[in-house]
């Protein structure tokens, strides 16, 4: 009768039709006694009634076992298929989901209408072919980096969603998250009905990247049957979870009409050598790909420094390759700057123009704590790492302007004074320090809680008790990152340590990472350092080539600032570093800028990228301004990180690729660049053929065809009866209701 | 009155005597001649003059003496028999209230039986079943009214009724004619009971129906689920008596009418006493009827 239940544990319900039997039995038990001498009357009565009163009881009951019984069967939704003779009965209601693709690359202008248009009509040509009043359902996923499920319900609903989206979105396109969304429907409806009767509609641009990113590598593509091997990439276990549901996925193409669509796009613009400060040239990069199959000539790249244009130049590209555009610029300023790229508009125009922030830093505040002060330059702890650091220190206005540092020695005492200002130091250096005074350990301490850096260098004077106590702390509450041990020490005589080893990768050695440099810092002799016993979560920078291979630069973040031990000395005493001007000034340099360069403040970032900014003053009326030129409140409240510096709350709304400005009240704004991930620029699109061919859940709607192709993916489906037999279960419980009415009305009567 | 007769129903039969002097004249003197007629009477008493007594029967020599009118009586007028035949079968053991059908079927037997012995007219007692269980022969005075509550107060319902047949059995075993007042619920095959009823007449005997009936049998008002355990051996039912009562109130109609029309063919009383009824009021309401009726020159 029927073909199965979308609950079938809820059949046994229909149990539960005994229950008026067993009441009426139970109340058959219920008699109670009682003596009756008028039986002659009872007994005719009884005659004469017995069989009406049986049909009437009878007939009551029956419509009682009835409606629990369809109450129970209507709960368990019992469905049949199409060949079934009560298939003209069920309903047929259809569940679709619509994957919208909104990727960039579907802002292609094709003649006067884009693909994102085009899909945006197909969609509602589908959903007008659903039935609301039928029970049809319609789920909408704007797919692009993260799916957005705009509707579902009602394809109603799925239409005026449909007429509020006007544009694509800046952002590529993650299939497989889409796919997964509506899978999870798919699993739910699974649960909830037995079978999983989802017709799913991508309406996509074809871009060969989206569907099959490894194919052109000719990697992991799956096993016949669309079996997953390993290494199967996220898409394909995706559409395996599809297939085993039995779902098909329609892809309607309403892509560019030709296989590789021609288009440029700027993919990258940044500077290509480090920004050290104002008047200093700095080269700004600019990439451009031609992802079309035939040569661009003669390609006009403007480049827009601070909304000021520069002199228009040509490029010229091979097909499929790319070409690099270099620009020499001097910024006069320190702070953010604004630059932009721009092509000649094409068919997609979103990825011709490439916004940055290009950051001259402001002088890094250094203060060196001289722990052995001399007169003499090369006796001082601090003489070289001062002249290092301050080369042009003297009378030239200009050149102290543009200096990348300003240093300011004080001795050890000095850190308790509190005129001395730590929040105004970005790195606070401490040389060869014998100890310090409880107080300004924790004033050191509170300066590297909010951000701060703190170097530590070591020397004879360095007391590794007075270090223990004071600043080395085994469950890391103190500034040292490593417990102080002993030192060792040999004659220059005799021999000598050099670094066996370091991380080239981190940022403060990576200058020395290129061969040609590396030596300066391999083969620098050193006499002595302080054996060191580092804490779990250190990172050891570089190690000296003894046996222990012991540490020679250590850093461990401290809250939210950072401390650098250097177990050696930074004046010549342990070491021939400052002798060797080529070592210790990259060493130093790096170093320090490294140390004072507070991180979450990297203004360019990628479409859907949060940006959290600091600032030195109280936030107030925090307003982004889109690159649109629309303005909105910023959400959250500024996070307090120490004396004088606040985070903003992070922005998030980066949906579109631009220029962004953060307004605060009362002080310059904060630019920051969001840029496109340019993946979705290579519109090569992926052919019918060989779509079918990459999985067997995919088949092809044809947007041309016309109607939609629901008879193939209805012909299989099974309709419900679950209405039909609630109406009979209420048609049920009328009659009883009435019946029983009509019952207690006559026998009243008739008494 | 299942031991002796409770206070309540000693205050009923004193309201009884209360209302028997009033109307206990008017419910036997004159209404029945003497059987020997023209014969010397007996002079027995005086009483009270009362409406209705013929105005030669008054005693004139005690008028002038003492200006009261008086009446003469004699032995050979109350020498009327008023035989008591109380159904004692088991369906008479009935009762909704706190008294059954054969409570109250007693007291109305004792009542009739005082008014009676008090009119100096004999009494007697049937008490039965199927058959004859207990019988006090009819005779007068104060002895026999004792005699009569006695034998009421010792009997137990029991048995099936089959009041027909006793009724022709009692036909050839009364011997001296009178009033046979018949106190039962009748529920029986009402032919043999009218058959009966009809010989008594023939026979010379005036019969009085008097049946019993508990409220609850006239109105089988039950609101619940019962199993009816019948009396006098009637089998059980268990039934839902909502759709049972309106069949049974039709048989049970069906059944009073045919007695009444019965009766009323032989000219016989027929009165339905509700156990739920007053006793003294029900039955004074009765004897006035039956006065009123005989000084309209009815039996």
């Amino acid at each position: 009768m029927f073909d199965g239940f979308v609950h079938p544990g809820l059949v046994i319900g229909a149990a539960l039709a005994a229950v008026p039997l067993l009441i009426h039995l139970l109340n058959r038990q219920r008699f109670r006694p009682m003596p009756w001498a008028a039986m002659r009357f009872v007994e005719a009565a009884y005659r004469k009634t017995r069989r009406r009163a049986r049909l009437e009881n009878l007939l009551l009951l029956l419509l009682r076992m009835g409606a629990i019984a369809l109450l129970a069967l209507a709960i368990a939704r019992p469905f049949v298929g199409a060949r079934s003779a009560l298939s003209g009965m069920t309903e047929s209601r259809r569940d679709v989901a619509l994957i919208l693709d909104a990727s960039y690359s579907t802002g292609w202008r094709d003649g006067v209408r884009t693909v994102f248009e085009r899909e945006i009509e197909r969609a509602r040509e589908l959903l007008s072919t659903l039935n609301g009043p039928r029970g049809d359902r319609a789920r909408l996923v704007v797919a692009s980096r993260v799916p957005h499920l705009l509707s579902m319900r009602t394809p109603e609903e799925a239409r005026d969603l449909l007429d509020t989206l006007n544009a694509p979105s800046d952002e590529p396109l993650d299939l497989t998250g889409a796919l997964g969304e509506v899978r999870q429907h798919a699993e739910e409806l699974a649960r909830g009905e037995g079978v999983a009767n989802l017709e799913i509609h991508l309406l996509s641009d074809m871009q060969r990247s989206t569907f099959a990113p490894d194919v052109r590598a000719g990697a992991n593509q799956p096993a016949a049957g669309g079996a997953a091997g390993e290494g199967t990439p996220r898409l394909f276990e995706e559409l395996d979870r599809l297939k085993a549901l039995g779902l098909s996925v329609w892809v309607d193409d309403l892509g560019p009409s030709v296989d590789s669509p021609s288009n440029l796009a700027i993919t990258e613009l940044a500077p290509q050598t480090r920004v050290l400060g104002p008047d200093q040239p700095v080269d700004i990069g600019v990439r451009v790909d031609n992802f079309g199959a035939t040569s661009q000539n003669g390609v006009r790249v403007v480049l827009e420094i601070d909304g000021e244009r520069r002199p228009q130049r040509t490029l010229d590209i091979a097909a499929h390759g790319s070409a690099r555009l270099v620009q020499s610029e001097t910024f006069r300023e320190r702070g953010p700057h604004r630059v932009r790229a721009l092509l000649e508009s094409d068919a997609l125009s979103v990825d011709d123009t490439r916004a940055a922030i290009v950051v001259v830093p402001p002088a890094l505040r250094v203060l060196l704590v001289n722990g052995a002060p001399s007169s003499d330059l090369a006796r001082d702890e601090v003489g070289y790492l001062q002249a290092v650091l301050e080369p042009s220190r003297g009378d030239d206005a200009v050149a102290t302007q543009a200096a990348p540092f300003e240093v300011r020695s004080v001795e050890p005492a000095r850190l308790l004074d509190s005129d001395l200002d730590l929040g105004a130091c970005d790195v606070i250096w401490l040389a060869n320090v014998e100890n310090l005074q409880q107080r300004a350990v924790e004033r050191l301490e509170a300066r590297v809680a909010a951000g701060g850096a703190l170097i530590i260098s070591l020397g004879d004077r360095a007391d590794p008790i007075a270090y223990g106590t004071r600043l080395f702390k085994t469950d890391g509450s103190g500034l040292m990152p490593a417990e102080l041990i002993a030192r060792s020490l040999v004659s220059r005589d005799e021999r000598y340590w050099r670094i066996q080893e370091f991380e080239a990768t981190h940022p403060a050695l990576a200058f020395f990472a290129d061969e040609r440099w590396k030596p300066l810092l391999t083969e620098v002799p050193f006499y002595g350092f302080f054996e060191t016993r580092p804490l779990a979560d250190a990172r050891i920078l570089a190690r000296f080539d003894d046996a222990a291979r012991s540490p020679a630069l250590i850093e461990r973040n401290f809250d939210r600032g950072r401390v650098f031990l250097w177990t050696s000395t930074i004046d010549a005493d342990w070491t021939r570093m400052p002798e060797s001007p080529r070592t210790l000034v990259p060493f130093v340099h790096e170093l320090v800028r490294y140390a004072g360069t507070q991180s979450g403040r990297e203004p360019n970032l990628e479409v859907g990228s949060s940006y959290a900014a600091r600032v030195e003053s109280f936030p107030r009326k925090l307003m982004l301004l889109s690159p649109d030129g629309t303005r909105r409140p910023i959400a959250g409240e500024a996070t307090t990180l120490g004396p004088g510096s606040w985070m903003l709350p992070a922005v998030t709304a980066t949906e579109r690729a631009g220029l962004y400005m953060i307004e605060l009240e009362g002080r310059e704004g904060l630019p920051f660049a969001v840029a496109l991930d340019t993946r979705e620029s290579d519109l090569s699109r992926m052919s019918a053929p060989e779509l079918l061919a990459l999985h067997p859940v995919f088949r092809m709607a044809g947007a041309a065809s016309g109607p939609l192709r629901g008879d193939d993916t209805q012909s299989d489906q099974k309709g419900e009866l679950w209405r039909l037999i609630a109406g009979l279960t209420l048609a049920c419980i009328v009659l009883e209701t009435l019946w029983a009415a009509w019952i207690g009305r006559t026998r009243s009567v008739r008494g | 009155m299942a031991g002796s007769l409770d206070p309540a129903v000693l205050d009923k039969l004193a309201g009884l005597s209360l209302v028997a002097r009033t109307v206990v004249d008017g419910f036997l003197s004159g209404q029945h001649r003497s059987p020997k007629r023209g014969s010397s009477a007996e002079f027995a008493q005086h009483r009270e003059y009362v409406s209705g007594d013929e105005l030669r029967r008054i005693d004139w020599k005690v008028f002038a003496r003492s200006d009261r009118l008086v009446i003469k009586e004699f032995d050979d007028e109350t020498s009327l028999d008023c035989h008591l035949l109380v159904d004692g079968s088991e369906s008479m053991a009935f009762g909704s209230l706190d008294w059954t059908k054969f409570e109250y079927a007693r007291w109305c037997a004792a009542a009739l039986a005082q008014l009676v012995l008090q009119t100096r007219d004999t009494a007697g007692l049937v008490l039965f079943d199927e058959v004859e269980r207990k019988k006090v022969p009819p005779k007068t005075g104060s002895g026999q009214k004792h005699d009569i509550i006695a034998a009421l107060e010792a009997y137990t319902p029991t048995g099936k009724t089959k009041i027909g047949d006793v009724l022709f059995w009692l036909n050839g075993r009364l011997r001296r004619k009178g009033i046979v007042a018949i106190f039962s619920d009748f529920f029986d095959d009402t032919d043999k009971i009218i058959e009966g009823l009809r010989r008594l007449c023939y026979a010379g005997h005036e019969p009085i129906l008097f049946q019993i009936v508990d409220p609850l049998e006239m109105s089988f008002d039950i609101s619940y689920l019962v199993r009816l355990d019948g009396l006098e051996a009637a089998g059980v039912h268990k039934v839902d008596p909502k759709s049972l009562r309106a069949a049974y109130l039709e048989e049970l109609d069906a059944h009073q009418r045919a007695i009444a029309t019965g009766t009323r063919a032989l000219g016989v009383d027929y009165v339905k006493l509700s156990t739920s009824q007053d006793l003294g009021a029900a039955l004074s309401t009765y004897l006035a009827r039956r006065r009123a009726r005989s000084r309209g020159g009815r039996r």
